[in-house]
């Protein structure tokens, strides 16, 4: 059997408030979501994905030459060719005979990664754990309504055999094609979303923790918490809501009020977020999305001897940029190119 | 501007510029960081490696203001404008000069000895190609 | 070995020159140098040439010394370029005495030249970023300003040297220059606009920097038996000394000394057979105002960590007990890099001939002069000393 064995996200120190926009913009388009996080200008989503890998092999208390497998799942690699997953590997130490991966293009690549991740530790017979790393900052045009709600965090796991702390029991996976939602084509800097009144989000995700509880034999109500994807501070709520969730079992890894939305890495950070207040024999369910879902149910074994930087931490050491710099940040107002 | 420090140069150093890792001499215990052929203390040539935890302290420190960094950091200035730069003396012993990253660049507030950890950054891009780096933030 | 003499000193004022290129402010200096050989010379009698350049936008970095020789009508014979960063020129000039001491050569050409000013901003700032332990230390976002403000906190965390003593350096060397017609700045500052200019490194603002300028020096070097020939008043070589240090200030053990200066001095003053009480005068490396006060600790004209007092008390006024920069320093005189160090020695020329051009520059009766030039952030420095 293989599952969880360590964890550790990153958030980076940057904040901005919803109503910095409102009064740059007159509005903020971003339901729910209070303040959100933002990416320095020496950052990006292999440098959040470094600092989140390092703290999960720290809360593991493995050694990273024990690592075999490092997946990266990202929307916004900053090379459109050459895989980061590769210059995470090297920089936290995992050397040699690793297999390395970006899962992309998608806001469930999270997920994708991680069940990709867990099958590659189960049918490996070398004793080494994986890394799965979900880091991810995406970005749009700064006068399009989509852009309010783009944040930056990451979530790193650790696969082994050995001193698990939570199973991943079951997963149901649904690839649904869509059409003008949330697209980037190759070259382009911005992703871009056509605004169409589909309910894609809402459809998948209750298909998939549908299928899922079904094929468990468990109802909402045998799950101490639920994880839904956060493209805002509310959606998350509302589909949660209409599958007999309550607000309790949603808050603790509903992230995005504060983090806003951080795409790929979305129900990983929140599964972070909700392993280290879960306790023994609790059971998660867990539901990405992005052009399909991923249902995932997650059960809570031993708690993490090793030390580790909490969430909480990360999203109360913080601090306030205006519009202005944010635009600095995100280089709209720069002429120099590279 | 063409490049200072070639990529094959560069690529030869990432294990000290993403993790850090030091040189300890055999001969007098002496940790070399940035690594040498020779150590810096006795002159041997025998080494092992030392992964340096990255936390120090700030030996000395600056603020660059816009302006007054090498030109490879134009666009880091133009984004953030004054940054810290300053000689961090690791827990190990040896010194290293980092840029100060997520750290108010504040004179008044930061101070000789202020307790600091390696994290790693983006440092600069050039011929389309980033080169990450550790930089220093405050505890 | 032969003693050696200067015989002729020349340079061309420093500054903003976009009207001579390289090859124009050589010859400018070459000429003023051979002008000043009192009983004249004929410039056929120039064996060889050590040029000190950095070379600055590297618009000619190959077989940089004879293109200038060449223009100069001296054709054929060897010629050398010296790189040492900031020092480039006293190593040429270390090398030119070491020519004539050997007994190789009897009349030698020692100068330095560099051309800064004609470059964008962003090409300037690249070159000014060359010459420290570039992968280690540039990469971490800092140029020499960041090098010498932290090596000037450092100064004052152990030794409570101040903000208003740095000061006092530039506002001393721009009130000298005011009086040097070839100085770049002949401007006085006040400590009030000092301390009110908006940092560029804390704590260095623009006053404790020197500036980047076009320029070039020249002197011409002989053996010391053949000096009478040629004029009455040679200025003879006591001691030639240099020094290099560790590049990167992170590898050294104290950060607030420059060692390479330090061993420069103490080799000059043994070869000299003087210490530093017997020096009337000195030019000394103020590329940055705590520069200034390093100098002061390095040939011993203060104790380590004391040398702010020093501008407290005056004494490295003209007048005072040991006038420094009576040109007006890097700081105000100007810096082209290559030039600077030749340069220096131009200004002991004159200060220990007594024939500066405005006497209120003079120091009255200077007999034993001292130049002291550092490379870079003291990866490289040399100490000579001179006297009539």
């Amino acid at each position: 059997m293989a599952g969880i064995v360590g964890y550790g996200v990153y958030v980076p120190k940057y904040r901005i408030k919803a109503e910095e926009y409102i009064k740059a913009w007159g509005n903020f388009a971003a339901d729910g979501v209070k303040e959100k996080s933002v990416v320095g200008c020496d950052e990006d989503v292999v440098t959040m994905a470094i600092e989140a890998s390092n703290n999960a092999i720290k809360s593991a208390g493995i050694d990273p030459k024990n690592i075999n497998t490092v997946y990266l799942a990202t929307t916004s690699a900053p090379y459109a060719e050459k895989p980061s997953s590769v210059t995470v590997a090297a920089a936290i130490g995992a050397e040699g005979d690793v297999r390395t991966a970006d899962f992309t293009t998608s806001t469930k690549a999270g997920t994708a990664a991680l069940l990709a991740c867990l099958e590659r530790v189960k049918s490996d017979d070398s004793g080494r754990c994986g890394l799965i790393v979900a880091s991810d900052a995406p970005a749009a045009a700064p006068d399009s309504s989509l852009e309010h709600a783009l944040g930056g965090a990451a979530a790193a796991f650790i696969i082994g055999k050995k001193n698990i702390i939570a199973t991943i029991d079951k997963s149901y996976s649904l690839s649904m094609e869509t059409l003008g939602e949330r697209f980037r084509k190759r070259d382009e800097p911005y992703i871009r979303d056509l605004e169409l009144r589909v309910q894609h989000l809402q459809n998948a995700i209750t298909a998939t923790i549908k299928n899922l509880q079904k094929s468990l034999n468990l109802e909402p109500k045998d799950f101490a918490y639920v994880v839904v994807q956060q493209p805002d501070g509310r959606a998350a709520a509302r589909i949660a809501g209409k599958l007999g969730f309550s607000k309790k079992q949603l808050s603790t890894g509903n992230l995005a009020e504060y983090t806003g939305d951080v795409g790929a890495a979305s129900t990983l950070l929140s599964l972070a977020a909700v392993l280290e207040s879960a306790k023994h024999g609790e059971k998660i369910l867990l539901a990405s999305y992005g052009s399909g879902s991923d249902a995932i149910c997650i059960t809570v074994g031993a708690p993490l001897a090793a030390p580790k930087i909490e969430i909480k931490e990360y999203l109360q050491n913080k601090e306030y940029i205006d519009y202005v710099k944010y635009l600095k940040l995100k280089k709209v107002l720069s002429t120099f190119r590279t | 501007m063409t490049s200072y420090i070639s990529l094959p140069s560069y690529l030869n150093t990432i294990d000290q510029r993403y993790r850090l890792i030091g040189k300890k001499c055999k001969s007098c215990g002496t940790v070399n960081f940035p690594p040498r052929v020779m150590c810096i203390e006795c002159g041997g040539r025998d080494f092992e490696d030392i992964k340096l935890s990255g936390r120090g302290k700030i030996h000395a420190f600056t603020i660059i203001s816009r302006g007054s960094a090498p030109s490879e950091f134009d666009d880091q200035q133009n984004m953030t404008g004054e940054f810290g730069v300053a000689v961090i003396e690791l827990e190990e012993g040896p010194r290293i000069i980092g840029q100060l990253t997520d750290c108010d660049p504040n004179p008044e507030k930061i101070r000789i000895g202020t307790e600091v950890r390696a994290t790693v950054r983006k440092l600069y891009e050039q011929e389309g190609v980033i080169r990450y780096g550790y930089k220093f933030t405050p505890v | 070995m032969k003693d050696v003499a200067i015989i002729g000193a020349g340079q061309t004022s420093y500054g903003v020159m976009p009207d001579k290129g390289l090859k124009e402010l050589f010859a400018e200096a070459f000429i003023e140098a051979v002008n000043d050989v009192q009983k004249g010379i004929d410039t056929a009698d120039i064996q060889e040439a050590w040029i000190g350049t950095l070379g600055t936008g590297g618009a000619q970095l190959g077989n940089f010394a004879p293109l200038l020789t060449e223009q100069v009508y001296l054709p054929f014979i060897p010629a050398q370029r010296v790189e040492d960063a900031c020092a480039a020129s006293t190593f040429a000039f270390r090398d030119a005495v070491m020519a004539i001491k050997s007994g190789m050569r009897n009349v030698v050409l020692a100068g330095g030249v560099e051309k800064m000013t004609d470059l964008p901003r962003e090409r300037n700032r690249y070159w000014l970023g060359v010459s420290g332990d570039v992968e280690w230390e540039r990469l971490a976002g800092t140029n020499f300003p960041g090098i010498y403000a932290m090596i000037a906190m450092r100064h004052m965390h152990e030794y409570g040297t101040t903000r208003e003593q740095l000061m006092k350096v530039a506002i001393k060397n721009h009130r000298n220059a005011v009086n040097n017609p070839k100085a770049q700045f002949k401007a006085e500052l006040t400590m009030e606009k000092c301390l009110k200019a908006p940092f560029i490194a804390y704590p260095f603002t623009i006053y404790d920097v020197c500036p980047v300028s076009d320029g070039a020096a020249v002197v011409i070097l002989c053996r010391a038996d053949w000096a009478n020939k040629f004029t009455d008043k040679p200025v003879y070589i006591a001691g030639i000394g240099a020094g290099t240090d560790y590049l990167a200030i992170h590898d050294r053990k104290d950060i607030t000394r420059l060692r390479a200066a330090e061993n420069a001095a103490q080799d000059a003053y043994r070869q000299a057979g003087v210490k530093p009480d017997d020096i009337d005068v000195a030019e000394v490396h103020d590329c940055f105002t705590i520069a200034e006060i390093l100098a002061y600790e390095a040939i011993g004209f203060a104790k380590v960590g004391e040398g702010g007092r020093l501008l407290d008390d005056g004494d490295t006024e003209i007048g005072g007990k040991i006038p420094v920069n009576p040109s007006g320093g890097l700081k105000a005189k100007g810096h082209p890099i290559g030039a600077t160090g030749t340069g220096q020695i131009c200004e002991i020329v004159h200060q220990l001939r007594g024939d500066v051009q405005k006497p209120d520059r003079q120091v009255k009766g200077a007999k034993i002069g001292l130049t002291h030039n550092v490379g870079g952030s003291g990866g490289t420095a040399t100490v000579n000393i001179f006297r009539i």
